[in-house]
């Protein structure tokens, strides 16, 4: 997509592109000091990136821990199989939730894994090591998986953020070692701009006094070179691109039409403006769904969570598919866990790692298929368990990201997944 | 008790010897301790130590850390010209003595306490008092131990809040533990500690103490409510298994409880036919037969527990110099050793020693070395380990608004009042990723370009600084003075001075002209790095 004006001369701040950031420049041409964020080789992530264009990522987290038994693992006639009931959907086989219709007609695009085992069972902890496949103990400032995806798949002459982020998602890791230029932009579930996002001066006045700023801000860089003054900087770069591109995110008119399939929530909208910006060029979008943390009354949260997901996540795949942009799009639903089989006193079920389900789907995923499996009551993993760097390197691996691409913070190296984490062959299509 | 490192002795015989006067006096001493450790910390890691930052830098950075906004355009100019040989010290002594440090320990500790947006609190009104609260202990500089007891024994009015937003026994364990004591309990709620010999037993152990409260709410005036915390004299935490071999159903065992320390706690049995008295209306509810609360308050605050002054000295190091000696501040375990731990110990016990006075602590620490390190140089840590470059930190959002208020020329009253809308506190107020590091938002971006509750500041208006700017018949260069030392605490380079000038004062121009480029540059320069940060 072409937002720029072609003609147009740009002033300093319009057009600091992004090609000298993914240089890992240490001083640009202006005097400005940009720290080498876990920089990789210049002329390898070019290269690479241009093979890689065209490839985005919805991740729809369900936050609070979503239950695997009363969605896509069901138990029915075990004790733990609670009051839903399973329905058959389009793939023999696969049977999902009743509240769920509308999903059980695209479960041949869907890679259900039912034999996921995590660690770190506690929302903040958990929706840390979900968000960037390790333990938030590390005390290492990982980055989340969006920035991850945003560095590799970003296309440099885009003014839009490359990591958009809407609703609650139980981490703000951030970019963290892969630098501000991945900041996720944050907006509420429904997706819409806040109220100042259109701009208030004159193009004339935000150039004039931008150059200004240019001057306060080399003349401080000189000799403060600390990071977060450069983060502050490259957020002010960022924003007069994002306030040019911002007509991406009005999709108020297109809405209307869209809103009875999506279902009119903040959730659903959210979705919606996700399909605009993956067609508008972004490459990593999540959208958290919140209030799954059912340790009261589980059933009744849950059913009412699933007639706010199920219009939502299945008119996405279906307006992906329709558009072509489904095979190059990897739509993910995942959680910060999954929720106990047992049923505790209060209705409710509690946090659960140990055996649980997320879904993969579209991009680089074969569809169709269950992989691995719990056991008769949901307690254990019965087969092919997936742990946390199995389910991110199948992501990345999905994506075109190499899942042990190396960063380096100071001299000590990080990789994108710990070692030994390999892609589920089976699930790569 | 406390081991005092060889070298301290050493270092305090030879400050005896040398300067006899000067060393007894005993209050004087934390902060040399303070150098001498540092710097013995920088020989050892062959850091070269860092200058003193210089007058305007320090100036900067005290006036936030300590009373939580930047100087007024008369104060700069008075220090500056201020050729006192102790005029930091006196300044210090003076921002400890103002009402605004009392309210911004106030604001540092409700955001701790309660976190940046929590749940349950009803009207804001509800945190303006519980602040309010706050500033009186910190006004009349409460002992740290008493203010904890205080605190958590929640009977004054207006202190109740902390119960209000952690209101079950799991999460007031584990928020007391963290905030007072500096440690994770809660990892062993699930497992076992993976690093301290703590269990699961452990840990419903503690959450016992806490089970029984609960909070009640009473009449409301001016939206203000009155909670009661109160216990009931019945009640157990139930320590539920593993959900592997729990039948449906099955509810957990009972758990006594027990210290942290390995002590169970001895309570009277219950009356037989004992029955639980209800609570009507909106009055004070009956007090427990036997508070069991009041025992774990008695047990944290008790000036045995060594925790209690360790995690405090460490959190406050923290504040002032942007990394605890243990960091995270409140992550205290054997895995995560203390960068300086000769440091730790002598803070910890001269603090005991000195009653539990934070004002003295907090002027021990900002009299250092240390805290007066410069502000440049090639580290680009925004906290750097060893404390060889001062820490980079944003302001808060209350810091940033009370700050523009001041850089614009409202006043200090007018700072003092002033109180963050929604929008700023919802794209300016969480600025870090909670570890400390800066992560720079384009919402906030987009607010400081677009949003009407800041624009409004810079436009000529009111008799603002601006205006005055504006109006004014002195020369361009000292309305340029005027607006730096005024925003940026300093006066301009030369360079500054000439760019801002022809910005000013375009050729041609009229008064509408001159009226745009002043709020444009009043714009420019609290909308840069140098503002948004402590320096």
């Amino acid at each position: 997509m072409k937002m720029n004006s072609i003609n147009n001369p740009c002033p300093w701040h319009q057009h600091r592109l992004r090609r000298d950031l993914l240089k890992g420049a240490m001083i640009t041409a202006a005097g400005w000091a940009l720290p080498n964020w876990g920089a990789l080789s210049h002329s390898r992530t070019i290269a690479a990136e241009a093979k890689r264009a065209g490839k985005r990522c919805i991740m729809l987290y369900m936050e609070g821990g979503v239950s695997q038994i009363d969605t896509f693992d069901m138990k029915p006639g075990r004790p733990t199989a609670g009051p839903f009931r399973p329905i058959h959907s389009t793939v023999s086989g696969i049977e999902v939730c009743e509240y769920l219709p509308r999903m059980a007609r695209h479960t041949d695009k869907l890679a259900v894994i039912r034999s996921m085992k995590t660690k770190s069972v506690d929302h903040g902890i958990g929706g840390y090591h979900m968000h960037t496949c390790y333990p938030s103990s590390e005390k290492v400032p990982h980055a989340e998986i969006g920035a991850m995806i945003a560095k590799y798949c970003d296309n440099p002459e885009s003014d839009l953020p490359s990591f958009v982020k809407m609703g609650p998602a139980g981490c703000n890791a951030g970019s963290g070692y892969l630098g501000p230029t991945y900041e996720p932009f944050t907006l509420d579930t429904d997706g819409r701009l806040p109220g100042f996002a259109n701009p208030s001066v004159s193009q004339e006045v935000q150039d004039r006094r931008g150059k200004l700023l240019e001057f306060m801000e080399q003349q401080h860089a000189r000799e403060h070179p600390a990071r977060p003054f450069a983060a502050h900087r490259e957020a002010e770069l960022r924003t007069i691109r994002l306030m040019r591109a911002r007509k991406a995110f009005d999709v108020a008119d297109a809405w209307n039409k869209a809103r009875d399939r999506y279902g009119n929530t903040p959730f659903g909208r959210g979705c919606f403006t996700a399909l605009k910006l993956v067609e508008a060029g972004v490459p990593f979008i999540e959208i958290g769904h919140d209030g799954y943390d059912s340790h009261n009354d589980n059933f009744p949260v849950h059913k009412a969570n699933l007639k706010v997901l199920d219009p939502a996540w299945s008119s996405l795949l279906e307006d992906l598919q329709d558009r072509g942009l489904l095979q190059d799009t990897l739509v993910v639903w995942t959680s910060e866990f999954g929720r106990t089989p047992a049923i505790n006193g209060q209705g409710g079920r509690d946090h659960f790692g140990r055996a649980w389900t997320v879904v993969l789907a579209g991009g680089g995923i074969r569809g169709g298929q269950t992989y691995g499996a719990s056991n008769r009551d949901g307690f254990e993993v019965a087969d092919k368990p997936v742990d946390e760097g199995a389910y991110f390197a199948t992501i990345y691996k999905a994506m075109g990201v190499d899942h042990r691409a190396v960063h380096y913070l100071g001299s000590r190296p990080i990789w994108a997944t710990p070692d030994g984490s390999m892609p589920i062959p089976e699930l790569i299509g | 008790m406390v081991s005092l490192s060889p070298r301290f002795y050493l270092t305090c015989l030879a400050v005896a010897l040398l300067m006899p006067g000067w060393a007894q006096s005993e209050d004087r001493l934390l902060r040399r301790v303070i150098d001498r450790e540092t710097q013995a910390v920088w020989a050892d890691q062959k850091i070269a130590p860092p200058g003193r930052a210089t007058d305007t830098v320090f100036l900067r950075r005290v006036y936030l850390d300590l009373v939580g906004m930047i100087p007024a355009y008369d104060e700069t100019v008075a220090f500056l010209a201020d050729n006192h040989p102790s005029k930091r010290e006196l300044l210090i002594d003076k921002l400890l003595a103002d009402p605004r440090h009392a309210r911004q320990q106030a604001q540092v500790w409700d955001i701790l306490l309660l976190g940046r947006s929590p749940n349950g609190i009803g009207h804001p009104n509800n945190r303006t008092r519980f602040r309010q609260w706050l500033g009186d202990q910190f006004q009349n500089n409460v002992p740290y131990d008493r203010f904890v007891q205080k605190l958590l024994t929640a009977e004054e009015d207006g202190s109740q809040l902390f119960y209000v937003v952690h209101r079950d026994a799991d999460e007031l364990a584990a928020a007391t533990m963290r905030i007072f004591l500096g440690r994770q309990l809660q990892c062993a709620k699930c497992h076992n500690h993976p690093f301290e010999p703590w269990t699961q037993r452990d840990y419903y152990g503690m959450a016992g103490f806490f089970v029984r409260t609960y909070v009640k709410e009473g009449e409301q005036q001016d939206h203000v409510t009155r909670f009661f915390v109160a216990e009931k004299s019945t009640g157990d935490v139930s320590f539920t298994v593993v959900p592997k071999d729990a039948p449906p159903g099955f509810k957990g065992t009972p758990v006594k409880p027990k210290f942290l320390d390995g002590e169970e706690l001895h309570e009277p049995a219950l009356p037989q036919d004992f029955k639980e008295p209800e609570s009507k209306g909106k009055t004070a509810p009956p007090p427990p037969l036997f508070s069991r609360r009041q025992k774990v308050v008695d047990w944290i605050t008790s000036r045995e527990n060594p925790f209690l002054a360790q995690a405090v000295v460490n959190r406050v190091w923290a504040q002032l110099l942007g990394r605890g000696l243990v960091h995270p501040a409140d992550d205290f375990h054997s895995a995560n050793a203390p960068s300086h731990p000769a440091l730790l110990r002598v803070m910890q016990a001269e603090f005991v020693e000195h009653g539990f006075d934070l004002k003295w602590l907090i002027r021990e620490m900002v009299n250092s070395n240390a805290y007066q390190a410069e502000d440049t140089g090639a580290v680009d840590d925004a906290m750097p380990k060893f404390y060889e470059r001062a820490r980079v930190r944003p302001l808060s959002a209350e810091e940033w608004l009370a700050s523009l208020h001041l850089a614009t020329g409202l006043g200090i009253e007018s700072a003092v009042k002033s109180a963050p809308s929604g929008d700023m506190l919802k794209y300016l107020g969480q600025p870090t990723d909670g570890q400390g590091a800066f992560q720079g938002s384009l919402s906030e971006h987009l607010f400081l370009h677009n949003g009407d509750g800041f624009r409004g500041l810079c436009h000529p208006r009111n008799g603002n600084l601006p205006e005055q700017l504006v109006k004014s018949e002195e020369g361009w260069e000292a309305k340029v003075e005027r607006m730096f030392l005024s925003i940026l605490s300093r006066p301009p380079t030369a360079v500054e001075r000439q760019q801002f000038v022809q910005y000013l004062n375009p050729e041609p121009s009229d008064a509408k002209v001159r009226s745009q480029r002043m709020e444009e540059a009043f714009w420019v320069l609290v909308t840069c790095s140098e503002f948004r940060f402590n320096r």
